[in-house]
């Protein structure tokens, strides 16, 4: 039984291990994760073959990158430890914003893990201030997003657009708390101590630890991966036929940075779509400003704000909306700024 | 002994994949003899956040006590809690 155990956990372990090297190994030898393909190579070709191309050229490069995140999204929601977190984020002191901001985002993948928490760190009594930082940084800077990112849009971009995403969830959040609708909200709920007693976890072997890890990374890619697909089809054709002249028209300079916050916001694009969509912005003239906006323009889409408003009511929702608006545009526009200094 | 899976309304493939363990579990337990209830809870009323204060979906409770949460465990694993509670 023992041997086993061990036997089973050095596979996984390896497997884990294969991901990690390959990816370090792309990192070192900086190959390129991403679809080479450029408008020329695709328009040439009759339609049908466009989204194939382009996803053969995705699948290429892009396997090493995808199985990563999963792998280690998985991970990450097994091994970080749950009530700690829970525990600092309902206990309404300063602290509970840094965990939001940090630990939030690397087990969150999943949305439907994600309203839960946000309803019950206010019902907790934990305050509407770290309950919507979580809200808006979780999705911006999952895990899976954030390594995604990196990839396709390079280091630079994805560190400014995590740290811009951070920052701004912790003034939106705190900001939100100080007015006087954020106030009356908050009086409802009274501070209450869930019994410690009422939550007992149980702890598991490491093998079985692993194994539903790994399985809850392959759940993750059975949910995303189908619609990353779709997504990759969109794309392809946006590749090949958008027209590059409106793109460098609307998307650079500070009017640019504005459109693509627009643009960004409302839209209903599972992160790592947005990050392949922006791609082919980049790669038809979107400047990094407003890459940045457009990066930023996620957590205030219609459906989220719908299950929110459901809990906060729609003054709150319109609130963090207008700053999360205002703040991707003050970011893009810092952005822009500092890459021209 | 009473189960709880603890989850958003409707519920998640997750949840549902937690509900159909606790379920096959309890049916188990049964012909050992052991009454085993099995009951749904919504993760977002506040009167489970008063109990059990914040959860991370999926969760699961043997006799009033959060056992299990963020991840879905097998049939095996909550026939051993179920053991181990009595």
């Amino acid at each position: 039984m023992e041997t086993k155990r061990v036997v089973k956990s050095a596979i996984m372990i390896s497997f884990v291990a294969f991901f990690v090297v390959m990816m370090v190994r792309a990192i070192v030898g900086a190959y390129t994760l991403t679809p080479t393909s450029t408008a020329e190579d695709l328009k040439g070709l009759p339609l049908w073959e466009i989204p194939l191309v382009y996803m053969w050229d995705y699948a290429q490069h892009g396997w090493t990158c995808l199985g990563f995140a999963f792998t280690v999204a998985g991970l990450f929601a097994e091994f970080i430890p749950q009530d700690f977190m829970t525990r600092y984020m309902s206990s309404g002191k300063p602290i509970s914003y840094l965990v939001a901001t940090l630990i939030g985002p690397l087990f969150c993948v999943c949305s439907c893990t994600m309203v839960p928490i946000f309803a019950g760190v206010i019902y907790a009594g934990g305050g509407i201030g770290p309950a919507l930082t979580f809200l808006l940084v979780a999705p911006a800077n999952n895990l899976l997003a954030d390594i995604v990112t990196i990839q396709v849009l390079g280091w630079r971009i994805a560190l400014a657009d995590i740290v811009a995403a951070g920052i701004s969830a912790v003034v939106i959040g705190y900001a939100v708390s100080k007015t006087p609708w954020g106030k009356r909200f908050e009086a409802q709920f009274k501070k209450n101590q869930a019994s410690a007693a009422s939550v007992e976890l149980v702890k598991q072997p490491v093998d079985e630890r692993l194994w539903s890890a790994l399985k809850f990374g392959g759940y993750l890619a059975k949910q995303i991966v189908p619609a990353f697909i779709l997504g990759l089809v969109v794309v392809s054709y946006f590749q090949a036929f958008f027209p590059e002249n409106i793109v460098k028209a609307y998307l650079t300079g500070p009017l640019g940075v504005v459109f693509a916050a627009l643009l960004a916001g409302p839209l209903y694009t599972p992160t790592l779509i947005e990050v392949v969509l922006g791609k082919a912005l980049v790669d038809l003239g979107m400047s990094p400003g407003a890459t940045i906006a457009w990066l930023m323009g996620q957590p205030y889409d219609i459906p989220n704000a719908l299950s929110t408003s459901r809990i906060v009511g729609w003054k709150i929702v319109i609130t963090y909306g207008i700053l999360a608006f205002a703040f991707s545009v003050i970011s893009g526009l810092i952005y822009e700024a500092i890459i021209t200094l | 002994m009473k189960i709880e899976v603890i989850g958003p309304e409707p519920a998640c493939a997750r949840c549902k994949s937690v509900m159909e363990n606790a379920q096959k579990a309890g049916a188990q337990a049964k012909e050992k003899g052991i009454e085993v209830t099995v009951e749904k809870l919504n993760i977002l009323s506040r009167e489970v956040v008063k109990r059990y204060g914040v959860l991370i979906s999926p969760a699961l409770a043997v006799n009033g006590v959060v056992k299990v949460m963020g991840r879905v465990p097998s049939k095996e694993e909550i026939e051993r809690l179920l053991t181990q509670t009595k």
